[in-house]
């Protein structure tokens, strides 16, 4: 009984504290205040100042954690409401999202060997421009671990929406597609809100490179470590 | 009644996802079973095997709190205190330099794959091979 009291007050926990953030963020709508970092943040000072271990809040975290496979399956909506669009553009979006997925698990795989970090870490990262449910499954089935896979989505996110107008420029992308597709496979669901402000053609190239590189990483992501050995 | 739609519509997807997971384990698969569950609710809805109207609400509301679902397992990263240290900065500095790697090689390769595709079309145009509108 008081094992399912405890469940409970971890999952109230996360959602008020989610709710606050988010409500923090619609008013001053900073990167550095997205409700995920500050969530996270405030969820653990309250955790390590309680004395509660992350297993204990794991016992409620669980149940929230649980809507994670519904929630990938449920991205097949948006990719269906798009799917004229997709079929339009098809040889563009699926050349594109390819070299994509393919550059970012290459050149992170590689400068991580060079840099010389460990082998789970360098798994971890590997599925980095996936979107961050995907991420999660794509480093366990590789044999990484979960919450550095996410730590390596929401910095490839915040970042590549931040820098990508300034690479645009310096690379003469001008094409809404060229954008669109850059944006969704390399930083998913930060750069297709980036990807929003340039036009709307953008942002529907964004959301569905976002979700088709997804797909594609979980094929190449094993692939390619097979590839590369790392 | 809102909630009761957008509940049951989360348990048919939770359905999607049990299969696709069933997949997975049956074929011994490297491919994750959600992504599985997605590709297979895809085909259902473009064969019209599932209507739309089963499924919306309840993937539009899973979508809308997404977010909120990665909060546990981001939590998880107070169990790696290291990652403040020299090897926290080694990942960040290598995850920075891959994405600018990767933006700039991908958003290059799609403007030019569009260009050819552009043409390719351009020419089918003028030597009226295909009607087919764009």
């Amino acid at each position: 009984m008081q094992q399912v009291f405890f469940a409970f007050c971890m999952i109230l926990l996360t959602v008020v504290v989610y709710l606050a953030m988010s409500k923090l963020y619609k008013r001053y709508a900073y990167p550095f205040l997205l409700p995920i970092l500050t969530t996270t943040t405030v969820i653990i000072i309250i955790l390590v100042m309680l004395h509660i271990p992350y297993k204990n809040y794991m016992v409620g975290g669980q149940w929230v954690t649980s809507l994670l496979g519904p929630a990938v399956v449920a991205l097949a909506y948006p990719l269906y409401k798009q799917r004229r669009f997709l079929m339009n553009y098809l040889f563009t979006i699926v050349g594109g999202v390819l070299i994509a997925a393919i550059s970012g698990m290459v050149s992170v795989g590689l400068l991580a060997k060079l840099l010389g970090i460990n082998h789970t870490l360098i798994l971890s990262i590997i599925p980095k421009s996936l979107t961050t449910p995907v991420a999660i499954e794509v480093a366990e089935g590789l044999g990484g671990n979960a919450s550095m896979a996410i730590f390596g989505v929401m910095i490839a996110g915040i970042f590549g929406a931040i820098i990508a107008p300034t690479i645009f420029k310096f690379m003469k992308v001008h094409s809404p597609i060229g954008r669109g597709i850059a944006l969704g496979s390399n930083a998913h669901a930060m750069g297709t809100s980036k990807a929003a402000e340039y036009s709307e053609l953008t942002f529907s190239m964004s959301s569905v490179a976002m979700t088709l590189c997804a797909i594609i990483g979980t094929f190449l992501g094993p692939i390619i470590v097979w590839l590369f050995h790392f | 009644m809102k909630i009761i739609t957008i509940s049951l519509q989360i348990v048919i997807l939770y359905i999607f996802s049990f299969i696709g997971t069933a997949i997975h384990n049956f074929f011994h698969l490297a491919i994750p079973g959600s992504i599985i569950a997605l590709l297979l609710l895809f085909i259902c809805l473009c064969l019209k095997i599932v209507p739309v109207k089963f499924i919306e609400s309840g993937a539009a509301y899973l979508i809308s709190i997404l977010m909120l679902l990665f909060i546990p397992t981001t939590v998880g990263i107070m169990n790696y205190p290291s990652l403040l240290s020299i090897h926290g900065a080694l990942l960040v500095i290598t995850v920075l330099l891959s994405t600018i790697i990767s933006i700039a090689i991908s958003g290059t390769a799609s403007q030019f794959f569009e260009k050819k595709a552009q043409k390719r079309k351009d020419d089918k145009e003028c030597n009226k091979f295909s009607s087919h509108s764009a």
